[in-house]
């Protein structure tokens, strides 16, 4: 029996499932519903579609400061467009999954699959049973957002990332609660597009997990395009029949916003129900499945990866976690490597960053250097018209090496590669100085913050 | 251009091969077909020998270090060639044997050899590290992308001081005052997967030994008397212990339990019995397979279990010829051992260990008799059957022995 079986067809385990393909195994994909998961049907693909239309409507309205003139008041959002655009994107992606399906010859299942032994699979499809034997398992199933204690998803007024991309109009109002990268990212689609956004968080910032100097360009970016943030607050109650939330604000007053619609985002929690772990000898918790660095799991026969793991929920890690469970479910021996993973937030400024922030950094090394370069102080920043945010470097005092890189600005999530390249190959600072950056590019930015870190800077 | 020497694949399941001796060194002349090296793997030891008449530019693994099959080891070509060494590949092998180690120093002057040859290959911040704590980076071992050595390896060398890798082991096994007098040898090659392989079967599986002694007496003098015809025809013999073969295998069909395998949870029934014989050799222990032997007869056994056992002694048994054995015989007696316990040759449930005869007297009903007596050592798994069918399985073979003519007709 060479037949490696996987359960979830999002980032993880299709790519899983091609790995083990490639490796000359027999491979049977089960997917409880359409192949690309979270990903491309509910996460990262359609909203970037969205955000690019939002832009896209932003630079029309604003076309006239570079001398285009429109009529401005004929610039409107067709919605409908936007969501079958986006639909079609979605569509042509899953089909480029399909494709690759068959492409390596990989058998894909519809359907719920549980574990009967550690090489038995229970398929369930319309009540219909089926039972699949593998010598390994792969375990991949993706996580879903997590609801408010108090007040489930209605689908109607109170409602997920995957619902709040499919509204059938252009909300009035809309209350997120959760000021994360998703909350974030939503705020800054439809807040954009003339929607009244609120955010509700409950720590003292947006983006808990980057630096305040990061978030807050963000933070006034946001409330200059209308979004009323509420840090440090909770919502105390909800009144879904006058569709009112109130909150209770760090300053012991109580306010009540209306809004047509509730995103709640405060995270995702891993699916790990319905799959007879715990009969099969599988440790897991609800922050997921554990694992060692192999993504083997408590039974030497299952491997699991992606969001089902907990850790880091990020597709390009799902990715990798995937490819390395395979190989190992595939007889080799390889390991994770965590050492330089990119964050990217798709608002308005963009926000990426990969290694450790400055006060991460801080926290491990006490004593750090840090560069910093704006981009109102970079000739294509200005010439784009978007001079907003920074590009900031941590360095460590003893070798110069470049713990991390944080970037608020245009393009930030493409040129954090460069960033992510210097991390994966462990490069000190005084080997970048001489390094020629293309002019004119935003690039520039992460030379000159390198050279900052010593003083050198020129353009500044 | 000079010719590239690699690592034979030596059969299908290998996955490394160590050079055991170079016999040439760099800037020897070399003869076409000449040998140059002796390589081990999994069993096997054998000659490499040069493609190319030449001179040895560069050697590119050391003695004792292990590589996978298609590893260039060496290059010959012309003395004033320059070379391109690429590092060798390695991903599959365990880390003790990707160690950096120079080449062999030569007093061959002026060789023109690429500088490639001592570059190692490590990060930026990993060599700033390494110079700070004052570490040789050559002996750095490299777990990044193509064994490159990354911040985590200076890390890990930094806290495990370089000059005892083998620390761990040193402290327990050697008492300290001792220390300067013990010799260092390298396990590798054919030792190290025989300590892999007795190691891996005594911690994997539920091992446990019944003794018991068989009445060869009328056995010998069958022995005899087929030998005496068989030499009529040609000046091989039979032995006692081809006809324990020839008894286990009867055995093994009687008890079909035996001849199996536990792998992952599961017993796997062999159909068919291929039997292993363990040979002792000077480098340690071979077991070639006699493959059906359930379709051979008593001389057939004995023809191909000497003819492999030769095979093996010269050192020219292939590696498919030692594999997918089902149950094993390994043969002390000529060591004067009486029992012992054999080590499962896993993932097979039983092993066989055959002991010296000897005569001694014994009552055959009233009357005192000189009998020879066989001492029968079987080491089996108890996950896969238990004591009774075990015992009853050994006195299977006992009663063969004691009435050879059962299995002869």
């Amino acid at each position: 029996m060479n037949r490696i079986a996987i359960i979830g067809g999002g980032p993880a385990g299709y790519v899983a499932a091609i790995t083990a393909a490639q490796q000359g195994k027999e491979v049977t994909l089960v997917v409880d519903g359409p192949l690309g998961g979270t990903c491309l049907n509910e996460g990262c693909m359609p909203t970037k579609s969205l955000l690019e239309s939002a832009d896209t409507y932003e630079l029309v309205k604003n076309a006239g400061e570079l001398g285009i003139r429109l009529p401005s008041n004929s610039i409107e959002i067709d919605w409908e467009v936007v969501q079958k655009r986006k639909k079609a994107i979605v569509s042509t992606l899953v089909q480029g999954v399909h494709y690759l399906m068959k492409k390596n010859k990989i058998k894909v299942i519809q359907g719920r699959a549980s574990l009967i032994t550690n090489h038995q699979l229970r398929i369930e499809n319309d009540n219909k049973y089926e039972e699949i034997e593998a010598s390994k398992i792969i375990i991949s199933t993706g996580s879903e957002p997590i609801p408010l204690p108090f007040a489930p998803f209605d689908g109607k007024w109170i409602i997920h990332s995957g619902q709040a991309m499919s509204l059938p109009s252009i909300p009035t109002s809309l209350l997120i609660i959760g000021g994360g990268v998703i909350g974030c990212e939503f705020a800054s689609i439809y807040s954009r597009m003339g929607t009244k956004v609120t955010i509700v968080e409950m720590g003292e910032k947006l983006l808990p997990g980057e630096d305040e100097d990061i978030s807050g360009v963000l933070h006034k970016e946001l409330e200059s395009q209308g979004v009323i943030i509420h840090a440090s607050t909770s919502v105390k109650d909800m009144n879904t029949n006058n569709k009112k939330v109130f909150l209770d604000k760090s300053d012991g007053n109580i306010d009540e916003v209306h809004a047509d619609y509730v995103l709640v985002s405060i995270g995702r929690k891993p699916r790990v129900n319905g799959m007879d772990l715990e009969r099969n000898g599988i440790d897991f918790s609800k922050h997921g499945i554990s694992v060692n660095n192999q993504m083997q799991t408590s039974n030497s026969s299952i491997y699991a990866c992606g969001d089902v793991i907990g850790g880091i929920q990020l597709a390009h890690v799902a990715f990798h976690e995937g490819r390395v469970a395979a190989l190992n479910a595939c007889g080799h021996k390889t390991k994770v490597n965590y050492r330089a993973i990119p964050r990217c937030i798709y608002t308005s400024p963009e926000i990426a960053s990969v290694g450790l922030t400055e006060t991460e950094a801080r926290n491990k090394y006490g004593d750090i250097k840090v560069g910093e370069f704006p981009f109102s102080a970079n000739g294509k920043a200005v010439i784009s018209n978007k001079q907003i945010g920074k590009v900031k470097v941590v360095v460590d005092t003893q070798f110069n090496e470049i713990l991390g890189f944080s970037i608020v600005g245009p393009h930030a999530t493409e040129i954090i590669g460069q960033g992510t390249v210097m991390l994966h190959a462990e490069i000190t600072t005084d080997i970048m100085e001489d390094l020629i950056a293309a002019h004119p590019t935003l690039s520039e930015c992460i030379h000159e913050a390198l050279l900052s870190v010593s003083g050198q800077a020129v353009h500044t | 251009m000079a010719v590239e020497v690699v690592m034979p694949k030596l059969g299908m399941a290998m996955k490394e091969g160590t050079v055991s001796e170079w016999s040439k060194g760099v800037g020897d002349t070399v003869e076409k077909g000449e040998a140059i090296a002796s390589i081990n793997s999994e069993k096997i030891e054998m000659d490499i020998e040069s493609p190319s008449e030449g001179t040895i530019l560069n050697i590119a693994v050391p003695e004792g270090q292990g590589v996978p099959p298609g590893t260039v080891i060496c290059y010959i070509g012309n003395p004033n060639e320059n070379v391109m060494v690429n590092k060798p590949v390695a991903e599959e092998i365990k880390p003790e044997n990707h160690k950096k180690e120079t080449p062999k120093k030569t007093d061959l002057p002026n060789l023109p050899i690429s500088k490639n040859v001592d570059r190692v290959m490590i990060t930026p911040v990993a060599r700033k590290m390494a110079q700070a704590a004052n570490l040789d980076i050559e002996k750095i071992q490299g777990t990044g992308p193509g064994g490159r050595i990354t911040k985590d390896d200076v890390q890990k060398a930094i806290k495990r001081p370089e000059s005892k890798p083998e620390n761990k082991e040193d402290s327990i096994l050697i008492p300290a005052q001792s220390i300067e007098k013990t010799q260092e040898i390298p396990v590798n090659g054919m030792r190290k997967i025989i300590a892999t392989r007795m190691q891996d079967s005594l911690q994997s599986s539920a091992q446990l030994t019944l003794t018991m002694k068989a009445d060869v007496t009328a056995l010998i003098k069958l022995q005899r008397q087929a030998t005496e015809i068989i030499q009529k025809h040609d000046d091989s013999k039979l032995t006692v212990t081809d006809f324990v073969a020839k008894a286990v295998v009867h055995s093994l069909k009687d008890h079909p339990k035996m001849n199996s395998a536990y792998v992952e949870d599961k017993i796997h029934l062999f159909e068919h019995v291929h039997l292993g014989l363990a040979v002792a050799l000077e480098k340690g222990l071979v077991v070639p397979v006699i493959r059906n032997a359930d379709a051979c007869s008593l001389r057939q056994i004995s023809k191909k279990g000497k003819e492999l056992a030769m095979l093996a002694r010269e050192g020219q048994l292939p590696s498919e010829e030692m594999n997918g054995s089902t149950f094993t015989i390994s043969n002390l007696g000529a060591y004067g051992v009486e029992h012992f316990t054999p080590i499962l040759n896993t993932p097979e449930t039983g092993i066989l260990g055959i002991g010296s005869a000897y005569d001694t007297p014994l009552y055959i009903e009233d009357t005192l008799e000189r009998r020879t007596i066989l001492p029968l050592s079987l080491t089996f798994d108890h996950r896969v059957l238990d004591g009774a069918p075990a015992s009853a399985f050994l006195q299977t073979i006992k009663r063969y022995l004691e009435e050879p003519m059962t299995m002869l007709l």
